[in-house]
């Protein structure tokens, strides 16, 4: 992962970075979650990437969660190469839990369990993203 | 162009690998230098050095252009890290004494949509997006300009608009189409854009508003500088609306990038789990 990615700080509005859908119909920017996990699988796609991780319950039982991110082309340009993320990466995931009570997360930043990195996630909601460390 | 038979196979399939081999660093051209870009003895964009120029005189239009937010604490984008959505997004009559002069049908219809967070959203289902909002989402509109057409790529799904420069005759009965049909000619330095054949029941913000096959577009385009275009549009819709009405929209520059895929079928999930697929939802 280029040192860039983390130096980046950006200021996200809603519905602009990958803005494909309505953020607030699915997500609820207030229940705010911080998730630590293995991943699983990556779907590097579009119109949004999706991670996929598991993530150890009370008693430790690995619990499968999705984080939607942005799209490849905003990750791109942010600095994200197809393979920053990777699957047995240990990550810890902030964002906002859908609404439907699934185990769906829309992901506002990334950090690397390894190196302490964190990256902006792509994510489409919150009306002002934290500054990535 | 190479060719197998020239090479024979042995050096063909070398060649193909030295080329995959060598593809990841410039893959998507992500930070790749936008030629014949004015820029500062400190090497950022000179974004109000003169109008580039096409070969018959007239402003040339060529770029990769993303909404110019000027709201307070917006302006500060100075990169493509996070593209800027224009304030008229939501809602097209956001600068407007009463808001769009909606026809009285138009009224419940935008309600509902604005109540239920656009859920039915064209967008949202991958089709197009409409010029007029494609402006202001946060998706790189790249136009191509000759003097005989103006071509705007939208890199969300691959879209494409024709304005033909020529003045052409707008046709007498157009095939409802998502763009509609333009035609223009210059005013000066201005590009007068004339637009008709949208669809019924397009969409032009996130509220939900629309325009319909009666709408009749008039633009005027003009390159204020090397860095920004200012778009201003009369939509005249008597069936969507109760008077003409105008907006004016600006464009900035983006350079050292291009178009990425953002083909939004591939991989779309909000339908889905929404449940908004007529499906049983998971």
């Amino acid at each position: 992962m280029k040192q860039g990615v983390c130096t980046l700080a950006f200021l996200v509005v809603a519905y602009s970075a990958a803005a494909h859908h309505s953020f607030p119909a699915q997500y609820d920017v207030d229940k705010p979650i911080t998730l630590t996990g293995k991943v699983t699988k990556v779907e590097w796609t579009n119109p949004h990437i999706f991670i996929y991780a598991d993530v150890p319950d009370a008693s430790g039982a690995p619990v499968s969660w999705a984080f939607e991110m942005g799209g490849p082309n905003a990750l791109l340009r942010q600095g994200w190469k197809r393979d920053s993320l990777k699957a047995g990466d240990l990550v810890t995931f902030e964002g906002s839990l859908a609404r439907d009570g699934s185990n769906l997360v829309n992901a506002r930043t990334v950090t690397m369990t390894d190196t302490g990195r964190k990256m902006f996630a792509g994510s489409s909601g919150g009306d002002q993203a934290p500054a990535a460390k | 162009m190479l060719s197998v038979s020239r090479l024979g196979f042995g050096r063909a399939a070398a060649v193909l690998a030295a080329l995959l081999a060598s593809a990841p660093a410039a893959a998507q051209w992500v930070g790749y230098p936008t030629p014949h870009v004015p820029r500062k003895a400190d090497g950022k964009v000179d974004m109000t050095a003169p109008t580039p120029r096409l070969a018959n005189g007239k402003p040339d239009f060529t770029g990769i252009w993303i909404s110019d937010r000027t709201e307070p604490g917006q302006e500060t984008i100075s990169d493509t890290s996070s593209l800027p959505s224009g304030r008229h997004m939501q809602d097209m009559g956001v600068d407007m004494e009463g808001g769009l002069p909606y026809q009285p049908w138009q009224l419940p219809i935008v309600k509902k949509r604005t109540e239920n967070l656009a859920i039915e959203d064209p967008h949202i289902r991958c089709l197009p997006d409409f010029f007029l909002r494609a402006y202001g989402l946060p998706h790189m509109l790249k136009w191509v300009h000759t003097p005989d057409i103006l071509v705007m790529l939208n890199e969300m799904n691959a879209g494409y608009r024709q304005i033909f420069t020529d003045a052409r005759a707008l046709p007498d009965t157009p095939s409802p189409a998502w763009q509609g049909y333009s035609s223009a000619k210059w005013d000066g330095d201005t590009l007068v854009v004339d637009t008709i054949g949208m669809r019924d029941d397009t969409w032009i913000d996130w509220h939900g508003s629309v325009v319909t096959e009666a709408a009749k577009i008039h633009e005027e385009i003009r390159r204020l500088d090397f860095g920004h275009i200012e778009i201003k549009a009369t939509v005249d819709d008597p069936k969507g609306y109760t008077k003409p009405w105008s907006i004016t929209m600006r464009q900035r520059v983006v350079v050292d990038a291009e178009l990425i895929d953002e083909i939004c079928l591939e991989n779309e999930q909000f339908v889905k789990r929404m449940g908004l697929d007529g499906e049983t939802k998971e």
